[in-house]
C-alpha cells in the first residue's frame, strides 16, 4: 500500500459519493428542457436523498433479511468499485484494486443482489422486474466482457490505473480503436443504467419497468442507500468512458494544484458526457422488450469485430 | 503528405462500419433501413477506395471511388426507393429460415472462418496487415451477402444481400490486386440488378397485395389450383 | 476481332426486331443457328487450328466442338420454338407482345455464348457467362406467369452469386500470375503454359472458388437447387436452352482443370470434382424416383448426368475426359428429345402431372415413344451412345476405387428405375369405356389395377371427357425424330472425323 493509493483512497470515493447525485439531476434537466419544460433544481437529488433518509422504513412481513441487508451491501460495492476507476488522479497501483475482471464481477455481485432484493418482497412487480433484468443481463454481459477486453488489449493492461496512466493527459485517444471501443462503452452504459432505450427511469408504469421494479417495496433509507448506490455506478462508468476518450488533463502526479484541475476538468467533462447522454435519451423511444436481445447482439457483433481488428489488423 | 498510419487508422475505422453495415442488412427488419445500410456500405467504399488511392496514388482506384459513388450511392438506391413507393412494401418480416440473432452469431463466425482460410492461402503473398485484413473483410462482406441471398424471403432483400456481396467481391479485389477488367465486370453486375429490380417493379412483387394473392391461391379460390 | 463479330450480331439482332410475323422471326432464328454451325464446321475444317484471330479471339478444338454442339441444339430448338410458341400464344400463356423479346433473347443467347466460348480472357468469359444468364432467365420468364417469375429469379440469384465466387477465384488467378511472372494475365493459354509455377494452396483456392461458380452454372450439387424449378415451369424451350448453359459451365471446368493438372494440388481437385460428381448423382437418383412431375424428373437427370461427366472429367485419365466430351454431345441431342416430348405432353394435357396424363398412346403416340425412347437413351441402354460414354468412365473410376464404381452402378440403376417407373406409371393409363343406362360411362383404368373407383364414385363424378387430341405441327415433330435418329446414328457408328477432334482436344487440353 503506498501513499499515492491511500491517498487514492481518500479522495476518490468521497468526491464520487458527493458528484453522483449531481449527474443524476443533470440528465433529468437536459431531458426535461428537449421537453420543453424547466426540470429539477440541479441539487434536487440531494434534498431528496436527504428527504428519504428521514423517512419510515417499512418491511414486508414476507421479506428476509435479503431485503436489509440489499442496499448496504450495493453501496458497500460501489464504494469499493469506485476505488477502481481513477477520477481525480491515476495513483500508482496496488495489488488487485483496479483490476477490470474484479470491477466486472463486484457489478455483477451488485445486480445480482439487486434483483434478489427485487425478489425478496414477494411482490409481483419485484419478480418481474427481477426476471427481466436478469435475463437481459445475460445477454449484455458478453458484449461487457469483450468491450473491456478490447479496451485491455489496446492499452495493454488488465489493471486500470494501469491503463489510464497509459491514456492520461493526452488530448486524443491514442488508438482509432479506442473510438470504437468508447462506442461501445457508451451502450454499455446507456444499457447498465436503465436508460432509454433500454428502460425509462422516468416510468411509473409498472409493467413497463425492468429495474426499477426491483427497488420498487424499497422505502426510507434503503431506497435512499439505493438511489445513491445507482447513481454511484452511472458516474463510474461515465468516469471510464471519460478517461477512454478524453483522458485530458487527468493527472498521474500527487500535485495539489494538479489535482485540483483534474477534478475541475472531470466535473466539466462528466457534465459535457450527461449532457449527451440526456439529448440522446429525448431522441429515441423505448425499445419493445423482447426486441432487445436483438439490439444487444448487435452491439456484441460490434464489439467482436472492434476487438477482431484490434487482434489480427 | 498525409501520414499514412493514420490513413490506416482511418480505414480500419471504416472497416468496422462496412461490417456493421453489413450486419445490418442481416438483422435488421425495416427494408428502408436495409437500403440504408446499403447506401452506407457503398459509400464507406467508396471512402476507403479514394483513401488507398491517397496511400497509393493508382488512378483506377479513384475511378473505382467515383463509379461506386455515382452507381451505388445514388443511382441504384434511388431506383430501389422508387420501387418501394410505387408497390408499398414495408416490412420485410419472413425471415425463411434464420432469425437476426443467430445470423449475427453465425456472422460472426464467418469472418472467423475466412481469416482462417485467407491465412492459410495467403501464404506465398507479401501482403500488409491492413491489406490482408481488407482481404477478410471482403470475403467475409461476400459470404454475409450470401447469407441475406439465402435466409429471406422477399426478393429486394435478396437483391439487396446481392449487391451486398459485389460490395464485398469488389472490396476484396481492391486489397489484393488490381484488376483491368472491373469496371466492365461491375457494370454487368449492376445491369443484372436492374434488370432483376425492373422486374419486381413491373411484376409488382414484395407488395403486400401479393401476400393476399398468395393466401387466396393457397384457399385456391382462384384458379383450380393445379400444381405445376 | 470480337468487336467486328459483335457488330455484326448487332446488326442481325436488329434486323431480328423489325419483322412481324412469327414465321419470320422464327426463321432469323434459326437461321443464326444454323450460320454458327456452320462456321463452327468450316472452322474445324479449314482452320488450322489452334488459332488467335485479333486479340482475344481464340479458337481451338476445344470451344469450336462446344460451339458445335451448342449451334446444333440451339438451330433444332429454334425449329420447334415455332409450333410451340404458336400453341403457348393460342392458349393465352404467352403474350403475343412478348414474342419479339423472346426472340430476342433467344439469338442473343447464341451470340454471348459465343463469344464467350471463344474468348481466351477469363475476364470476358467471366462477363459473357453472366449475360448468357440473364438472356437464358428472360426466356424462363417469358410466360406471363408468376413462378416461372420466380423460378428465373431463383435462377439468377443462385447462379449469379456463385459467379461471383468465381470471381473471387478470378482475382486469385491473377495475383497468382502476377506473383509468378511479374505481371498478372487472366489467358487462358498464358495461365496454362505456367501453371505449375504457381504457388498451390493459391491455386487450389482459386480453383475451388471457381468450381463453386461453373459448378452453378451447370447444375451441380449442392447449387443445382435452380434446375428443377427453371426445367418444370419453363417452356420446354427454355429448358433447353438451360442446357445449353449448363455445357459452357462444364467448358469452364474442364478448362480449369486442364490448368490445374500439371501442379500438385492435382489430386485434390480431382477428389473435389469426384465428390461432388457423386453427390449430385446421390441427390438427383434419390430425387428422382418419388417425381411425379414430368420435367422434374428429366431436370433431375440433367443433374445426374452433370455429376456424371464431373467424374468423367476429375478421374483425370485421357480416357475418361474423352469419353466425357463425347458424353456431352449425346447428352444434349438426347436431352432435346425428351424435352421436345415433354413439351409436346405438356401442350396436349396442359399439365406435367403424371396423374393427368390419359392415353397417351391414343392421343400423342410420336410424342409417347419418343418419350420411350428417350428415356431408354438416356439411361444408357445400348445402342444408344451414351451406354459406350458411361461405360468407359465406369471403367475408368474403377481405377480411382472399386467401391466408387459400385455405388455409381447402383444410383445410374436407380435413376434407370425411376424412368421406367414414371413411364410405366403414366404410360398405362386408358380410358376404358362401358355402356350404362344409356351412357357411356369412362373410366380411368391404371395398369395393374382393375377398377379405380367404387360404385358410388361412378355416380357422383363427372362425365370424363375425352380431351381434344393437340395437333402437332410438323416443326415441333421433326426436331425429336432428327436428334433421336443422330443420337442413334452416333451410337451404333462412331465417325472417324469425331474420333481425330476428341483426341486433338485431349491433346491440347495437355493431356498425353
Amino acid at each position: 500500500m503506498n501513499t499515492s493509493f491511500l491517498l487514492f483512497a481518500l479522495l476518490n470515493p468521497l468526491f464520487a459519493l458527493l458528484a453522483a447525485p449531481l449527474y443524476m439531476a443533470l440528465i433529468r434537466k437536459i431531458k426535461a428542457y428537449a421537453q420543453g419544460r424547466k426540470g429539477p433544481r440541479l441539487f434536487q437529488v440531494y434534498y431528496d436523498l436527504k428527504k428519504l433518509m428521514k423517512k419510515e422504513t417499512v418491511y414486508s412481513p414476507t421479506s428476509s433479511w435479503v431485503m436489509r441487508f440489499t442496499p448496504y451491501l450495493n453501496l458497500s460495492t460501489l464504494l469499493v468499485c469506485s476505488l477502481f476507476v481513477p477520477l481525480v488522479f491515476v495513483p500508482e497501483p496496488a495489488g488487485g484494486l483496479g483490476n477490470i475482471i474484479v470491477f466486472l464481477y463486484l457489478l455483477a455481485l451488485e445486480r445480482f443482489f439487486t434483483a434478489l432484493g427485487g425478489l425478496d418482497a414477494g411482490s409481483a412487480f419485484g419478480g418481474m422486474g427481477s426476471s427481466r433484468s436478469m435475463s437481459l443481463a445475460a445477454v449484455i454481459e458478453p458484449t461487457m466482457v469483450i468491450s473491456f477486453a478490447a479496451l485491455a488489449f489496446v492499452l495493454k493492461s488488465l489493471n486500470l490505473h494501469e491503463m489510464f496512466a497509459l491514456t492520461a493527459g493526452k488530448i486524443l485517444p491514442i488508438s482509432p480503436t479506442l473510438v470504437l471501443v468508447s462506442i461501445s462503452l457508451f451502450i454499455i452504459l446507456i444499457v447498465e443504467t436503465g436508460r432509454l432505450p433500454v428502460d425509462n427511469p422516468a416510468t411509473h408504469l409498472e409493467l413497463t419497468m425492468i429495474n426499477e421494479a426491483m427497488i420498487l417495496e424499497q422505502a426510507g433509507k434503503n431506497l435512499a442507500l439505493l438511489e445513491l448506490a445507482h447513481a454511484l455506478k452511472q458516474l463510474l462508468l461515465m468516469g471510464i468512458l471519460i478517461n477512454t476518450i478524453l483522458p485530458v488533463g487527468l493527472s498521474t502526479e500527487i500535485d495539489a494544484g494538479k489535482i485540483a484541475v483534474s477534478t475541475l476538468l472531470f466535473l466539466v467533462k462528466a457534465g459535457l458526457l450527461a449532457v449527451i447522454i440526456g439529448l440522446f435519451e429525448s431522441s429515441l423511444a423505448k425499445m419493445r422488450l423482447f426486441r432487445l436481445p436483438a439490439f444487444y447482439v448487435m452491439a456484441f457483433f460490434f464489439s467482436a469485430i472492434t476487438i477482431l481488428i484490434e487482434v489480427f489488423a | 503528405m498525409i501520414d499514412p498510419t493514420f490513413l490506416e487508422g482511418i480505414i480500419k475505422i471504416l472497416f468496422v462500419f462496412v461490417l456493421i453495415s453489413a450486419g445490418l442488412i442481416i438483422s435488421t427488419r425495416n427494408l428502408s433501413s436495409v437500403l440504408t445500410a446499403y447506401t452506407i456500405q457503398s459509400f464507406l467504399l467508396a471512402a476507403v477506395s479514394s483513401l488507398l488511392y491517397m496511400i497509393d496514388g493508382k488512378n483506377q482506384l479513384l475511378l473505382l471511388a467515383v463509379l461506386t459513388l455515382a452507381s451505388k450511392v445514388i443511382l441504384i438506391p434511388y431506383f430501389i426507393s422508387r420501387i418501394e413507393q410505387k408497390i408499398k412494401i414495408g416490412r420485410d418480416l419472413h425471415f425463411a429460415y434464420l432469425e437476426p440473432t443467430p445470423s449475427l452469431l453465425l456472422s460472426i463466425g464467418l469472418i472467423i472462418l475466412s481469416y482462417t482460410f485467407l491465412s492459410g492461402v495467403f501464404k506465398g503473398l507479401p501482403l500488409s496487415k491492413l491489406f490482408f485484413f481488407g482481404a477478410v473483410i471482403g470475403l467475409s462482406l461476400t459470404l454475409m451477402g450470401m447469407l441475406v441471398v439465402f435466409s429471406r424471403k422477399r426478393v429486394i432483400t435478396k437483391a439487396l444481400g446481392y449487391l451486398s456481396m459485389e460490395n464485398g467481391v469488389l472490396m476484396f479485389g481492391l486489397f489484393v490486386t488490381e484488376l483491368p477488367f472491373i469496371i466492365e465486370v461491375l457494370i454487368i453486375i449492376d445491369l443484372i440488378i436492374l434488370v432483376i429490380l425492373t422486374t419486381i417493379m413491373a411484376v409488382g412483387m414484395d407488395s403486400s397485395i401479393e401476400e393476399y394473392r398468395q393466401k387466396f391461391r393457397k384457399l385456391q379460390i382462384w384458379t383450380g389450383g393445379e400444381s405445376q | 476481332m470480337i468487336r467486328y463479330y459483335l457488330l455484326v450480331m448487332g446488326i442481325f439482332l436488329a434486323f431480328g426486331l423489325i419483322p412481324k410475323s412469327h414465321r419470320l422471326m422464327n426463321a432469323l432464328a434459326a437461321g443464326n443457328g444454323m450460320l454458327h454451325l456452320v462456321m463452327s464446321c468450316v472452322a474445324l475444317s479449314m482452320l488450322d487450328l489452334p488459332e488467335r484471330l485479333g486479340e482475344t479471339l481464340y479458337l481451338d478444338h476445344l470451344n469450336l466442338y462446344v460451339e458445335l454442339i451448342t449451334s446444333l441444339g440451339f438451330t433444332a430448338a429454334a425449329f420447334y420454338a415455332r409450333g410451340y410458341t404458336d400453341s403457348l400464344m393460342e392458349a393465352g400463356e404467352l403474350d403475343p407482345r412478348n414474342l419479339k423479346t423472346f426472340y430476342l433473347a433467344f439469338n442473343l443467347l447464341l451470340v454471348t455464348a459465343t463469344v464467350a466460348l471463344f474468348s481466351d480472357n477469363l475476364a470476358l468469359f467471366w462477363i459473357f457467362a453472366e449475360l448468357t444468364t440473364v438472356c437464358a432467365a428472360m426466356l424462363v420468364a417469358i410466360l406471363s406467369a408468376r413462378e416461372n417469375i420466380d423460378a428465373a429469379l431463383k435462377y439468377v440469384f443462385i447462379v449469379s452469386g456463385a459467379m461471383l465466387f468465381a470471381f473471387l477465384g478470378l482475382i486469385f488467378l491473377f495475383t497468382l500470375s502476377e506473383q509468378a511472372l511479374g505481371k498478372g494475365t487472366l489467358n487462358w493459354t498464358e495461365l496454362a503454359v505456367h501453371a505449375s509455377e504457381f504457388s498451390p494452396a493459391l491455386l487450389l483456392a482459386s480453383f475451388t472458388f471457381m468450381f463453386i461458380g461453373f459448378g452453378a452454372k451447370a447444375g451441380v450439387a449442392p447449387f443445382h437447387t435452380w434446375l428443377p424449378d427453371a426445367y418444370a415451369r419453363a417452356p420446354s424451350v427454355s429448358a433447353i436452352l438451360s442446357g445449353l448453359m449448363q455445357n459452357l459451365g462444364i467448358y469452364g471446368i474442364i478448362r480449369m482443370y486442364s490448368l490445374l493438372r500439371e501442379s500438385n494440388v492435382a489430386p485434390q481437385a480431382s477428389s473435389i470434382l469426384l465428390a461432388a460428381g457423386v453427390f449430385s448423382i446421390a441427390l438427383a437418383s434419390f430425387s428422382m424416383f418419388q417425381q411425379r412431375n414430368l420435367k422434374r424428373l428429366i431436370a433431375f437427370s440433367s443433374v445426374e448426368h452433370m455429376g456424371l461427366l464431373l467424374i468423367g472429367i476429375g478421374i483425370g485419365t485421357p480416357l475418361a475426359l474423352f469419353w466425357a466430351l463425347f458424353y456431352m454431345l449425346v447428352h444434349v441431342l438426347v436431352k432435346e428429345t425428351l424435352l421436345f416430348s415433354a413439351g409436346i405432353l405438356h401442350r396436349q394435357y396442359r399439365s406435367n402431372m403424371r396423374e393427368n396424363m390419359w392415353d397417351v398412346f391414343k392421343l400423342q403416340p410420336r410424342a409417347a415413344w419418343g418419350l420411350i425412347l428417350g428415356s431408354i437413351a438416356i439411361v444408357g441402354m445400348p445402342p444408344f451412345p451414351l451406354f459406350p460414354a458411361k461405360f468407359f468412365i465406369l471403367l475408368e473410376s474403377a481405377a480411382v476405387s472399386p467401391y466408387l464404381t459400385l455405388a455409381l452402378l447402383l444410383m445410374l440403376i436407380l435413376a434407370a428405375a425411376s424412368f421406367a417407373n414414371f413411364l410405366l406409371k403414366a404410360f398405362s393409363k386408358v380410358t376404358v369405356e362401358e355402356e350404362k343406362d344409356r351412357h357411356t360411362i369412362r373410366t380411368h383404368v391404371e395398369a395393374g389395377r382393375a377398377e379405380l373407383k367404387t360404385a358410388a364414385e361412378k355416380a357422383d363424378h363427372d362425365e370424363i371427357r375425352l380431351p381434344n387430341k393437340y395437333v402437332v405441327r410438323s416443326g415441333m415433330r421433326v426436331p425429336a425424330i432428327f436428334m433421336l435418329a443422330l443420337a442413334f446414328a452416333l451410337g451404333v457408328y462412331f465417325p472417324d472425323s469425331l474420333r481425330d477432334l476428341l483426341d486433338a482436344i485431349i491433346l491440347e487440353l495437355g493431356y498425353v
